[in-house]
């Protein structure tokens, strides 16, 4: 029993070990791994993102110009947003928010230059 | 001939993390007979593996179990490594020493305050769970998450550990020694926790052998064995010895769990103080090689096997998970018939059972 | 390449495993593959208290009867059920059976792991 004593006069003056959440959130670290974003201006439909990702949550469309995007399956891991030399893939770190149907995004790349014509 | 009963243990049960279930024959209070039933947790992690190319398989294999998650990740990147075979630069290493026995500090404290719980002393179980966030923290603050980190890569690691984040990591360590050390000195000294598990599911060196054990569940039986006497990543270089105790009851696997903690977070610091400098990732050559290879590591819970076999392509062969639960079960078989009614429960939760890592 | 590896045939197989168990080796555990039409089951145990491994490699064909060792090693009777529901290896007197209903249900896939058998369906949804 007097082994235990000073956690137990610790304990007793030291205030509630757990924060109110959610009046009180706290601050997620620098680098956690929250959520993924994309920034349609610089993607080129590479599909280096598409080849990586380990739970196939993104799909590539050349012929209609565009990226799908499975929030629901996505693991955040960031292999994409490592793999991607464009800047297009954006780690976010704050956790998302519970949804009640399960999304899909659907981006238009916008960062392909036109080919110049030659004469 | 006394009236026979035959009761089911799980598979619900507050003592067990994951569902297993012993139906037990009892005879006026004595286990006269145990019968165990798996398959609540299978996955077939094992058949996914051959689907996918090799470097989506680290997110797989972590997968297997929470709470030892890190070390499967690594123990995945070593023995597909070991195919070619290559070597990775001495800073990674480090790391992956590092990250490993911070997930080992985290797993035995969460098992001491499961063992508190399952004796009763639930004010000991908040306290052990109240020290194991500030170590769950640190690694949110190097890694990323919690749990199911993904840190390591076949050659190298994803991410390194600045100066700013090396202090705080020191301070931190320095302190959640500290308050373990003053609250394993209760749990080792107190007469009711002695009074339940001296003496209970007793196994001796030669049985503990023959019957498969392996982790600290074997050297509670007094045999000086360990994955990590190998000498692999970086425990060569530092000053490592296993922690053997002779008497093979609930006590002497309590207190090889609770010392292996304090020896955790001392090899930690003294990783921290001999890290060289240097890159941390080398580039694999080409696809894995048509070869056999074998690693075995150190998880919390024991020795855990990992074979793979690669064929030339990007696609793995085979590869065979053998988890330490998987080997510790039988010994249940052996040690419950003859103990009482009221002894179950802390001698299923002593062989520290994690049967998603058994079921994969 | 796995180090100490050793070929032997299913009729030695009990008498091997009898050295190993009067010099008190510690049996880790067995791996079997699929290499088209036959099985190859490997044996590892190791040296205790150390850390030295050897193995026992045997090649059979798929509808053979290979005998079991948990007369002698108890804990082999978890591998050698789980080899029986994913491979269909034959494994003669096993100490505990479970007559294949160990990690698979009544309508679960029957051998899973058999090259043939694919494995399909997209993860997530």
């Amino acid at each position: 029993m007097p082994v235990m004593l000073p956690t137990v006069i610790r304990n007793l003056f030291g205030g509630p070990a757990t924060r109110m959440y959610p009046v009180q959130v706290r601050e997620p670290f620098e680098g956690a791994r929250g959520h993924i974003e994309f920034n349609d201006d610089n993607c080129i439909l590479c599909g280096n993102c598409a080849r990586q990702c380990p739970a196939a949550a993104i799909e590539i469309n050349k012929e209609k110009n565009e990226l799908v995007f499975y929030p629901a399956r996505c693991i955040i891991c960031f292999v994409c947003a490592e793999a991607c030399k464009k800047d297009a893939v954006i780690a976010a770190n704050k956790w998302r928010t519970p949804y009640y149907t399960k999304p899909v995004e659907v981006h238009v790349a916008k960062g392909k230059k036109e080919k110049a014509k030659k004469e | 001939m006394a009236p026979r009963t035959v009761a089911p243990f799980g598979p619900q049960h507050p003592v067990l993390p994951e569902p297993i279930q012993l139906k037990i024959t009892y005879e006026d209070e004595k286990v006269v007979n145990v019968v165990p039933a798996l398959g609540y947790g299978h996955r077939g992690i094992e058949k996914a593996c051959e689907i996918n190319d090799y470097p989506k398989n680290i997110h797989l294999c972590e997968r297997i179990c929470g709470i030892c998650s890190c070390i499967h990740g690594i123990s995945y990147c070593e023995v597909v490594e070991r195919l070619w075979p290559m070597e990775i630069p001495p800073r990674a290493k480090y790391l992956r020493t590092i990250w490993s026995e911070m997930s080992r500090t985290h797993s035995h404290l969460l098992w001491l305050g499961l063992l508190a719980d399952a004796l009763g002393f639930e004010s000991m179980f908040m306290q052990f769970w109240r020290i194991r966030e500030k170590v769950l923290d640190l690694l949110e603050m190097t890694t990323g998450t919690r749990v199911t980190h993904s840190v390591s890569v076949v050659g190298g690691v994803r991410r390194d550990i600045n100066d700013e984040q090396k202090k705080i990591c020191i301070r931190t360590l320095q302190e959640v020694r500290k308050e373990a050390e003053a609250l394993i000195n209760v749990l080792a000294t107190d007469p009711t926790v002695k009074a339940r598990t001296v003496g209970k599911g007793v196994l001796t060196k030669e049985q503990a052998i023959m019957l498969g054990n392996n982790g600290p569940h074997l050297r509670a039986s007094g045999v000086k064995e360990d994955c990590r006497m190998e000498g692999m990543q970086a425990y060569g270089e530092l000053g490592f010895e296993p922690i053997v105790e002779t008497d093979g009851d609930c006590y002497a696997r309590t207190l090889v769990r609770a010392r292996e903690t304090l020896q955790a977070i001392d090899l930690q610091l003294e990783a921290f103080s001999k890290m060289p400098e240097g890159e941390i990732y080398v580039r694999p050559k080409g696809s894995p090689p048509a070869n056999e290879a074998v690693f075995r590591s150190e998880q919390p819970r024991g020795e855990c096997f990992y074979y793979a076999k690669g064929n030339g392509t990007r696609n793995l062969e085979r590869l065979r998970v053998r988890t330490p639960t998987f080997a510790n079960i039988p010994s249940l078989l052996v040690m419950l018939p003859g103990s009482e009614l009221a002894d179950v429960p802390v001698i299923v939760l002593s062989i520290d059972p994690c049967i998603s890592c058994t079921e994969r | 390449m796995i180090e100490n590896l050793k070929e032997i045939s299913k009729d030695t197989l009990l008498q091997e495993v009898q050295k190993f168990a009067d010099a008190k080796a510690r049996f880790v555990t067995t791996v079997c593959s699929d290499l088209g039409d036959k099985l190859e089951v490997t044996y590892f145990f190791n040296y205790s208290p150390g850390m030295d491994m050897v193995a026992l490699r045997m090649v059979v064909g798929k509808d053979e009867e290979v005998p079991s060792i948990s007369g002698i090693y108890l804990t082999a009777v978890l591998s050698e059920n789980e080899m029986f529901e994913q491979f269909g290896l034959k494994v003669k007197d096993m100490a505990i059976d479970f007559g294949g209903l160990m990690f698979l249900a009544k309508d679960s896939p029957v051998k899973p792991m058999v090259k043939d058998n694919a494995a399909g369906g997209k993860g997530g949804e």
